[in-house]
């Protein structure tokens, strides 16, 4: 060691002008010009210009010996003509490792270091290669899927919109029957409720009135009731389905073909609300009666039966607006290219939730983390983290589980393909 | 790294987290403890029937008596060189052998002459040598008292607590003829000696069977004047032992402790039954050979008293549940002779290889190849050095030892060397307990051998552990660790080169599904029962390994084997470590005076889990910890299975610098380390070790265990408190000065000094007087330093003198038992620094130089002059810091294998 230092220190005696500085870039060439003095880069300090690179460390910044070990800050700089440029810690100077491929940083150690940067180049070239034509395909792919992804982010977005306009109509509806509703409860709370005998069988539960109950068998509204109009709304109890006879409706008209409402108050509303043969027909869905706004006769039990399946319908609907809004809101990228993904299974049998993108700032999909999973034996839950990485097809690549419940993947996917990547291509000095 | 899974099942189940007390026994639940625990100080019925008296030169006979059973005993006692006398007991006529210790003393000791000073009916005065040192042997009751001039040393039996439980027959197993004539007799005794637990006993579900009936002894040692004893490890407690009077005794048991608690005197993993007793006139020991369950219990009359008029007095006494009273009494008088004492018996700290001082990194476990190499690159990212990367467990074929898990572990050879051409290493787990699998060809081999230990019936001892059914080979037979030692080589341990190491757990031995997680006691090794033998299983199992690895080289290669399991011997053998911690705070404390308890009875090379094995630590944690550990001999973190990955890298940048700074600061330090080590090899003294080992003066320093020194000159005070702001640390000697290594700041001696700390603070401190050699150039691995060029720190002392030496040799190889190495001194007094050979018949040459000399406390100098062997003179630039007068000399550029000086004008 001792002796190559003196050799190398004559030298340098002898051909001080075509002496090259080691371990510098060409850009650093210019702090590094012949002059008797060498002013550290940081400006600290002005040494003679043989302390540069003697194997001793004088700048605070290490910028004194950019070709030995000596500083512990410092850097040396592997030009790797073949292969790609670049800096190594200055303590894999001479620490018998071959770290440049040009062998440049062992110049002075046991080890046998071969210059390996034209294979490296060589290897880097093809593997390049490869990467570019596999970024190529991927990059079309993804385009591909862009294109598919905002197809279906805006169907998807339609499918929002209807799903909107259904609610809103569903909401009036409510509205609607919400009303009514309350109209019925009050028309019952002013009626004092018959007793309870028949009761849910004859008015379905339903408050109603002498008025009411007449204006619904009144079909044509003039005033009477016909046998026609008895046939029509009323039944036997027992046998819904079986229209009464004539001679049955007349019998209930009190043996007449007509009744006004006094005489309806006295006979049919009697055996309607005490007898229990007969009932007023279920006419639930009955074209018309829906519609018909003052319910003067209300079934209340259709009416909050009614409610209720509207009330059902408009969660119904809020629920799959609910969850595609979700859905939507997931970040898919700047052009939903990561929608396809929704809802695909790629499988390993751990359920976990899906947390966020978590890549570094430069390449945020370039990762996503999935987080509070199924509780992991001994504490904890399991959790994932997925690194995408550019490929011609959407597949998992790798599971690892470095610490017991924590997941690494790889997946691969061509919407990962980064355009930037290729700009970026094989450097210059390939 | 293991903990017991049955136990962790009930663990988890519980959800408390400590130790479950109940696995393991008290004194009272240890039939022969609680036994001889009853007996109270008071008359010996021992009497010594001078008239056996025999005397040559070197050995004194003598028939003791026991009154109350007209049992002989035999003493005997020898003056052994270096200033210690061994006591031996032992039954006159033993009804068969009782077990004597082998392989723990590395030679027969070397006697010195004794002789005949009085006698009468009363007793003999006998001289111990030159020194007006004079050993009494009282006969009514039997008493030894070792004197110097008026002086007391040491009284044995003084307290009348000597009891030997002498072998006899079962009374119902004697001869059918005898049955009916002792019948009588017999009813009676046997109903005494059932309550006992003499002739069976049992622990939760475990029997012990004793065939061999009581064998228990005991004896109390007086220590007047007396008021601090240290030793007996392993337990997790403070450095000063603490009198166990209102508890149990402290215990020497190897056994796996599953989530051990804290400051307590249960056993542990390992056990050296040697204790020192220090006052500031004198340190004394005393090793108690028995490798059988042993308690300690200490007692003293100023315990507890905040004045007293008495004199203070330490009194301590050993149960051994079988075997002789063998007990080598280190008559000192300093700290350090004791050390070369106790060196002289059991032999010094082994010489480790250079890289196993750097940094390791462990884990339970890496999982295979692809993540042992991104682990290996992580460090190269960030710059961070390491030598060492640890397999555990997993790594194996189902647990089937000295095999690779051919999915995760294909290529084994490939990856150990992308590790060498780093210039790192590996190492690789192999437990004592053997997978019962007939497709397994160590089991068959040891199975056809006979090698396992046997169990009470005389099949093979079979247990459970991490395989399932498990064998045991019994490492006290010769045969077997001769065979286990050349499994060790490169063609019989597939996949194995020169850089893979060796790590022996579970050695205790542990069995998940033994008494006390441990092997029965009534199981056979040969001649004897794993009663008489347990505490040496540990020992053998590291011996044999590292004869292996030796082996395998062709006894070219130092050997690297870290244990659990340990007992008095095992320096010579590698490294331990202190088990199964936790990730808490309290367990970093506890790691300083584990390790010191460790270093002063010899077994140097020891180091704490850094980060804590269970549990996760938090980062503030895991950075004062590996602060701490890069301070302490063995530096390496592991973590269990379950946690959190914990690479040093994973708890972002600030965390990673500061990390990377102290790992680095190990690094520029590994000459001192290295240097230290030496030292250890060559003298058996601690390398880290308690300061009252330096200052044996100063009473200040005898219970200090939050600080500690590493050799002489460097004082390390860790924070270890959650939060810290600033540590209080007393830096010994009166007339001394310490410099900060990180600010260079002086400080006086002999006061207690606060520190205010921040996260990146580890207050060390070098000893004004000294002059310590770095490596500044911290680089991937301790072998890429190899050639890197010293920088000295001189830090001069108020005389304006240091002291220092410089060792060199290949860092790998027994060559420096060759006399291959550099050994120098480095002196600087009257303003001239110069460096002179120490060991002149010795020769190696170096391509290492001196890069650089910073002198602390010096003044400014006008001329500085080097002058090298061949009498060249030159002048050397040099850079002088007023504020902290600190002269910086630039490159002397000189061999650091050569004589030269440098004169300051």
């Amino acid at each position: 060691m001792h002796f190559h230092m003196i050799i190398v220190a004559v030298f340098w005696f002898g051909f001080v002008d075509s002496r090259k500085i080691r371990g510098i870039s060409s850009s650093y060439k210019r702090f590094f010009r012949e002059r008797k003095s060498f002013l550290c880069i940081d400006g600290s300090k002005i040494i003679p210009f043989e302390q540069v690179n003697d194997d001793y460390c004088d700048c605070e910044d290490g910028s004194d010996e950019p070709g030995t070990s000596a500083c512990p800050q410092g850097r040396f700089y592997c030009t790797n003509l073949g292969f790609r440029p670049h800096y190594i810690p200055s303590s894999r100077v001479n620490d018998g490792i071959c770290d440049c491929c040009d062998a440049s940083d062992e110049y002075n150690s046991h080890a046998h270091c071969q210059n390996a940067c034209w294979n490296l180049g060589q290897r880097e070239r093809a593997y390049v290669e490869g990467q570019m034509r596999t970024l190529d395909e991927g990059l079309q792919l993804k385009q591909q899927l862009i294109e598919e992804g905002v197809l279906l982010w805006r169907e998807k977005q339609a499918q929002l919109r209807e799903l909107q306009q259904v609610a809103e109509d569903l909401q009036t509806k409510l509205e609607e029957r919400r009303s009514r509703k309350q109209e019925a409860d009050r028309l019952k709370e002013q009626t004092p409720r018959p007793p309870e005998a028949g009761d849910g069988r004859l008015f379905r539960g339903q408050n109603s009135t002498v008025t009411g109950t007449f204006k619904l068998l009144d079909s044509n509204k003039d005033g009477s009731i016909t046998v026609d109009e008895v046939q029509a709304k009323v039944a036997l109890v027992h046998d819904e389905e079986r229209v009464l006879s004539e001679d049955e409706a007349v019998a209930l008209l009190g043996g007449d073909h007509q009744m006004d409402l006094t005489t309806f108050q006295h006979t049919l509303w009697d055996i309607l609300t005490n007898g229990g043969r007969v009932k007023i027909k279920d006419t639930h869905g009955a074209p018309g009666v829906g519609e018909d706004p003052p319910l003067k006769v209300a079934d209340r039990e259709w009416e909050a039966t009614n409610l209720k399946k509207v009330e059902e319908a408009y969660d119904t609907v809020n629920m799959e607006i609910s969850d595609l809004r979700e859905k939507l809101a997931i970040d898919y990228g700047p052009d939903w290219e990561f929608l396809f993904l929704n809802s695909q299974c790629y499988k390993l049998k751990v359920y976990e939730r899906w947390g966020m993108w978590e890549g570094p700032p430069k390449n945020q999909y370039g990762r996503m983390v999935y987080e509070n999973g199924e509780p992991c034996w001994q504490g904890g839950s399991r959790s994932t983290t997925v690194t995408l990485t550019c490929g011609t097809e959407t597949a998992l690549r790798s599971v690892k589980e470095p610490s017991k419940c924590q997941y690494i993947m790889d997946f691969q996917t061509p919407v990962a393909c980064q355009p930037v990547l290729k700009q970026r291509g094989i450097h210059s000095e390939l | 790294m293991a903990p017991v899974l049955v136990l962790w099942l009930a663990m988890s189940l519980s959800g408390t987290w400590a130790v479950d007390k109940g696995n393991f026994k008290t004194c009272d639940q240890s039939a022969f403890c609680k036994r001889q625990r009853a007996l109270k100080p008071g008359d010996s019925p021992y009497r010594a029937l001078l008239e056996t008296m025999e005397l040559t030169n070197t050995r004194l006979t003598l028939q003791l008596i026991n009154d109350n059973n007209k049992v002989r005993l035999l003493l005997e006692l020898y003056r052994l060189q270096g200033n210690m006398t061994r006591v031996k007991i032992n039954e006159l006529k033993p009804l068969k052998p009782r077990f004597e210790v082998p392989d723990v003393l590395i030679t027969e000791p070397s006697t010195e002459p004794l002789s005949l000073l009085s006698q009468d009916e009363n007793g003999v005065v006998l001289s111990l040598g030159t020194e007006s040192q004079r050993v009494i042997i009282s006969a009514r009751p039997f008493r030894l008292d070792i004197m110097e001039g008026p002086e007391v040393l040491m009284s044995l039996n003084s307290r009348g607590l000597l009891a030997f439980e002498h072998l006899r027959m079962r009374k119902d197993t004697s001869l059918l003829i005898h049955i009916l004539a002792q019948w009588m007799i017999s009813i009676f005794k046997e109903e005494e000696e059932k309550v006992d637990g003499m002739w069976e006993e049992t622990f939760k579900s475990h029997s012990d069977s004793k065939p061999n009936g009581p064998s228990a002894i005991s004896l109390d040692f007086s220590l007047p004047g007396v008021e601090h004893v240290y030793g007996i490890p392993e337990h997790a407690d403070t450095l000063r032992l603490k009198t166990t009077d209102n508890g149990d005794p402290y215990r020497l048991y190897n056994l796996d402790v599953f989530q051990y608690e804290l400051y307590n005197p249960m056993a542990l993993y390992g056990a050296v039954p040697v204790m020192l007793a220090h006052k500031a006139q004198r340190t004394t020991g005393i090793f108690w050979l028995n490798a059988a369950e042993t308690w300690v219990d200490i007692s003293s009359n100023t315990a507890g008293k905040v004045c007293s008029s008495e004199t203070p007095q330490t009194d301590v006494r050993w149960i051994s549940e079988s075997g002789i009273i063998d007990v080598f009494i280190m008559l000192g008088p300093t700290p350090k002779d004791v050390f070369s004492q106790y060196a002289s018996l059991t032999g010094t700290q082994s010489f480790p290889p250079l890289a196993a001082v750097g940094y390791h990194q462990c884990r339970w476990n890496y999982n295979d190849q692809e993540d042992v190499a991104s682990v290996d690159a992580g460090f190269d990212e960030h710059d961070i050095p390491y030598d060492y990367i640890w397999l555990d467990i997993e790594h194996t074929d189902g647990k089937r030892y000295f095999t690779w898990d051919s999915h995760k572990f294909a290529s084994p050879k490939e990856m150990l060397q992308a590790l060498e051409d780093k210039k790192r290493k590996m190492v690789a787990i192999v437990d004592p307990h053997i997978k019962v699998d007939s497709n397994y060809k160590i089991h068959n081999e040891i199975r056809n051998k006979g090698f396992y230990i046997k169990n009470k019936d005389g099949g093979d001892y079979e247990g459970w552990c991490w395989p399932g059914s498990a064998g045991y080979p019994d490492f006290t037979r010769p045969d077997m660790r001769a065979w286990w030692a050349s499994m060790f080589a490169y063609d019989q341990y597939e996949g194995t080169a020169e850089n893979l190491y060796t790590w022996n757990d579970m050695n205790e031995p542990s069995v998940f599904n033994g008494p006390e997680v441990t092997m029965h006691k009534d199981a056979v090794h040969g001649a004897w029962e794993h009663r008489d033998v347990h505490n040496l299983y540990g020992l053998y199992v590291q011996m044999a390994t590292a004869e292996g690895q030796i082996q395998r080289s062709g006894g070219v290669e130092r050997p690297f084997v870290l244990t659990r399991a340990f007992f008095a011997g095992s320096q010579r053998y590698g490294a331990v470590w202190t088990g199964d911690n936790a990730a808490e705070w309290d367990h970093l404390k506890v790691s300083i005076p584990m390790c010191l308890s460790l270093g002063l009875v010899g077994i140097s090379f020891c180091g704490a889990d850094v980060g804590g094995f269970f549990k996760s630590p938090s980062t503030e944690l895991l950075v004062r910890w590996y602060q701490t550990g890069a301070y302490q001999p063995f530096f390496r973190a592991h973590a269990h299975l379950d946690t959190p990955r914990r690479e040093p890298w994973l708890f972002g940048p600030e965390n990673t610098a500061l990390i990377r700074d102290v790992v680095r600061q190990r690094y520029t330090l590994l000459p001192y380390w290295y240097q230290q080590f030496y030292h250890a090899y060559r003298t058996g003294e601690p390398i880290m070790r308690p300061l009252w080992v330096e200052y044996p003066q100063d009473p200040a320093t005898f219970a200090l265990d939050d600080e500690f020194l590493i050799g002489k000159d460097l004082l390390v005070h860790p924070v270890t408190e959650e939060g810290a702001r600033g540590v209080t640390a007393y830096l010994p000697g009166k007339d001394q000065v310490w410099f900060d290594v990180h600010t260079f700041q002086k400080h006086n001696g002999a006061q207690s000094l606060y520190i205010p700390v921040t996260m990146s603070s580890i207050p060390v401190f070098q000893r004004g007087g000294s002059i310590i050699p770095r490596k500044m150039r911290v680089r991937r691995s301790s072998s890429c330093m190899t050639h890197d060029p010293y920088t000295l720190y001189v830090a001069l002392n108020l005389q304006r003198t240091a002291e220092g030496e410089l060792y060199i040799d290949d860092g790998h190889t027994f060559n420096y038992e060759k006399k291959e190495f550099i050994h120098r001194r480095l002196s600087f007094a009257k303003n001239m620094l110069s460096s002179v050979n120490l060991a002149t018949d010795a020769e190696f040459s170096t391509g290492s130089w001196i890069e650089r000399i910073v002198i602390l406390g010096a003044s400014k100098p006008s001329k500085v002059t080097l002058k090298t062997a061949d009498g060249q003179e030159s002048q050397l630039e040099f850079d002088f810091d007023a504020s902290m007068s600190v002269l910086t000399l630039r490159k002397p550029g000189v061999n650091a294998g050569l004589d030269w000086n440098v004169m300051l004008q």
